[in-house]
């Protein structure tokens, strides 16, 4: 290659950093800015009333081991992420594979399967925490003569916070499920049944595995989602009774918002984010994995 | 190069017509002043009355009111936001009877001692909202209305209103005893601020003190065991249905005024809903204070708002400011937001006012109760520890925790929080 040529090639790189270093400076900006904010707040003890801001190193972070609430709502959130992907992995499978079919109607079932996912979650609590009121709730209602105190009684919340989040969003999960089936091409179907396979043997040695990936995928986004949970308990329960539903984007909330203790606050966001993260690097490693693997 | 010459020129005549407008006329002439409120539910028409009198007296000023959102929690988060990045933006401000000593400490309300002064405050107003407003001897904030926790009963199930809280337990029982699907006693047990304000009135009904004489916020004490035990009794015993540990102050009044409680502990508010036209405990309702252990008049707690100044807007802003909560916190304000809006009158004078007892006899007939209603802790510190509160309170109402746990594990939270814990 002759000069010029390298010369225009080494300018056009030079000038494509120069177009993106906008976006990263903006993405530093929101993104970055913030996170290292709040980790330089949570080696505070900055409460706004007290108008002192006094440097503590990890002292925040050595109450918050000790911090009996912080490992309730750990355990709440760990427990609420855990059960509703669960949940929402086994009925979208069913419910993907119910939408690929194809059958009279189809286009109206698999729009109106997403009406719960497209309500804005504070509505549907709304909606939910009225379902849920023990007097005049469709839930008990439905229940006949059951008297099932859905949001007041310990025990019983967190698991209405977890159906509400099923409800909500197990069509999402579908979808994704969905579109992993359609990526499964249908000559190895043809295969099976020339070969003779049952329905089951045909779903768990070919759909199954081939719709791994996606389903990591499904449970890589909810569970991430799931453990920064917040509006949605936040209007059925606002974390009680007695703390039962208080999840880490609760507490960490009221800490700071209510509070006005921002140093303890922030040492609760930053505990969550780095939750976040190790949960983010497990999926995406097994994740990756699978994609090597095939 | 004809456009910025344009865009300057059209600036300069901007800044030049404002400084004309400021410079003319007196200081007052042309200010504009902002009352950051919570919309008072009713007729508007007495209210803006109200305002227009003010822009009569004082012309040339403009009068803005900007609602705040109903639920106080969230005004709070506002206030906390907007107040500590120094906002000028508003003038006068209401705020929750809990916030104005953390506001005073925080600095972000004028002292307001010079225009109304404690002495004349103590000599005009109930004794509960001053405590509640005059922090360290100094006035920061002007009660504007009160509101006082009360005890309704049927008066066509029980006998008589119940004095002590075994009297309470005891009419409940026999009455649900005889009316099937009749509930108990329904209360605010919801993990919110309502709970607090039952679990204080449990425990002043105990003899027991919110606040020591170092002005140390008390909980692991003996009133405090016995306030939270008596609460959840009244759940295991079958005084009070399990669901109200989900009741806030709407669920309640709902459950009451279908006619399935016996007893309700709530604000005022519930009085004129009971007494509408449609309601089906319409005239079979009474109201009275909340019982106690002794059999004396037990105490509400206080809730209301009280007017305050934002401490960073100008000198001559807040002069303005404060005639204008002279004005709304007069005693013909009193009355009008006592007659048109149910809203109790913290000024002793006007309950003795022929036109209240005219206009809202129900409202005068609360003098008492009101009088004795007491504020939660007053310390600046009230709003960092009720998130600790509720939560171990809904704790022990649950059943979750004792007492004992409860009040220990809220006193170590709130030991940390004021820096002991560190």
């Amino acid at each position: 290659m002759s000069g010029p040529v390298r010369g225009s090639l080494e300018r056009e790189r030079r000038q494509a950093y120069w177009l993106v270093a906008p976006a990263v400076v903006v993405l530093a900006g929101v993104a970055l800015y913030p996170i290292l904010a709040a980790v330089w707040l949570s080696l505070h003890r900055f409460i706004l009333v007290f108008g002192e801001r006094r440097f503590v190193g990890l002292g925040n972070y050595a109450y918050l081991l000790g911090d009996a609430r912080f490992w309730a709502a750990l355990g709440n959130t760990a427990y609420f992420t855990a059960v509703a992907v669960t949940v929402e992995l086994l009925l979208a499978v069913p419910l993907a594979l119910l939408l690929q079919k194809s059958f009279p109607g189809r286009g109206l079932l698999r729009a109106s399967v997403l009406v719960p996912w497209a309500i804005p979650t504070v509505v549907s609590a709304r909606l939910w925490a009225w379902m849920f009121n023990p007097d005049y709730g469709l839930i008990n209602r439905l229940l006949l003569g059951r008297d099932i105190n859905w949001l007041g009684a310990p025990g019983y919340a967190l698991h209405a916070a977890i159906l509400v989040d099923v409800w909500k969003t197990t069509p999402f999960v579908a979808l994704l499920v969905l579109a992993g089936l359609q990526g499964i091409p249908e000559d190895l179907y043809k295969a099976a049944r020339v070969d003779g396979a049952s329905p089951w043997r045909i779903f768990r040695s070919i759909t199954l595995p081939l719709l791994k990936p996606a389903l990591l995928l499904a449970v890589l986004f909810r569970s991430l989602d799931a453990f920064r949970v917040f509006d949605a308990i936040y209007v059925l329960t606002e974390g009680g009774p007695a703390n039962t539903t208080e999840t880490l984007s609760i507490y960490a909330y009221k800490t700071l918002m209510r509070s006005g203790d921002f140093g303890y606050g922030s040492t609760l966001s930053v505990a969550t984010f780095l939750c976040v993260v190790v949960l983010a690097a497990v999926w995406l490693r097994l994740l990756g994995r699978e994609e090597r693997a095939r | 190069m004809v456009r910025p010459l344009f865009f300057s020129l059209v600036l300069g005549l901007v800044f030049v017509s404002l400084g004309c407008r400021r410079g003319e006329g007196e200081r007052e002439r042309g200010a504009r002043l902002v009352l950051k409120y919570q919309p008072l539910w009713g007729p508007p028409e007495p209210f803006r009355a109200l305002l227009a009198d003010f822009e009569e007296a004082h012309p040339g000023v403009t009068l803005v009111t900007e609602a705040l959102p109903n639920s106080s929690d969230l005004a709070h988060q506002f206030f906390l936001t907007s107040l500590e990045g120094g906002a000028a933006d508003f003038d006068v401000l209401v705020a929750d009877v809990v916030w104005v000593p953390e506001f005073a400490r925080a600095g972000w309300i004028a002292d307001l001692s010079e225009a109304f002064p404690p002495e004349r405050l103590r000599e005009e107003f109930l004794p509960g909202p001053v405590e509640a407003v005059v922090v360290d001897g100094r006035t920061y904030a002007v009660p504007w209305y009160l509101d006082v926790g009360v005890l309704y009963y049927r008066t066509d199930l029980v006998p008589r209103a119940p004095r002590t809280y075994a009297e309470l337990e005891r009419f409940a029982l026999e009455a649900k005893a005889k009316v099937p699907g009749m509930q108990g006693f329904v209360w605010q047990g919801r993990q919110y601020e309502g709970l607090s304000c039952n679990v204080y009135e449990a425990l002043w009904g105990h003899g027991g003190q919110a606040l020591g004489e170092d002005g140390r916020v008390l909980l692991d004490t003996e009133a405090g065991r016995e306030a939270l035990g008596y609460l959840r009794g009244l759940l295991t015993r079958g005084v009070s249905p399990e669901t109200v540990m989900g009741f806030g102050e709407e669920e309640a009044r709902r459950v009451f005024q279908e006619g399935r409680a016996v007893f309700m502990r709530n604000w005022p508010y519930a009085w004129s809903e009971a007494q509408k036209e449609d309601s089906p405990i319409r005239g079979k309702v009474g109201m009275a204070p909340l019982p106690t252990v002794s059999g004396e008049p037990g105490f509400g707690t206080l809730g209301g708002y009280q007017l305050a100044v934002n401490a960073s807007v100008s000198p001559e802003r807040k002069k303005l400011a404060e005639k204008l909560i002279a004005h709304l916190t007069s005693p013909e304000a009193n009355l009008v937001l006592a007659v048109h809006y149910a809203r109790n009158p913290p000024r002793a004078a006007v309950y003795d006012d022929a036109r209240l007892k005219q206009g809202s006899p129900f409202i005068a007939s609360l003098r008492e109760m009101v009088e004795r209603a007491r504020p939660r802790p007053v310390t600046p510190y009230y709003n960092l520890i009720s998130d600790v509160l509720q939560s171990e309170f809904s704790a022990a109402v649950a059943g979750i925790r004792t007492p004992e746990e409860a009040l220990g594990r809220a006193q170590k939270q709130v030991d940390h929080l004021m820096g002991e814990g560190r």
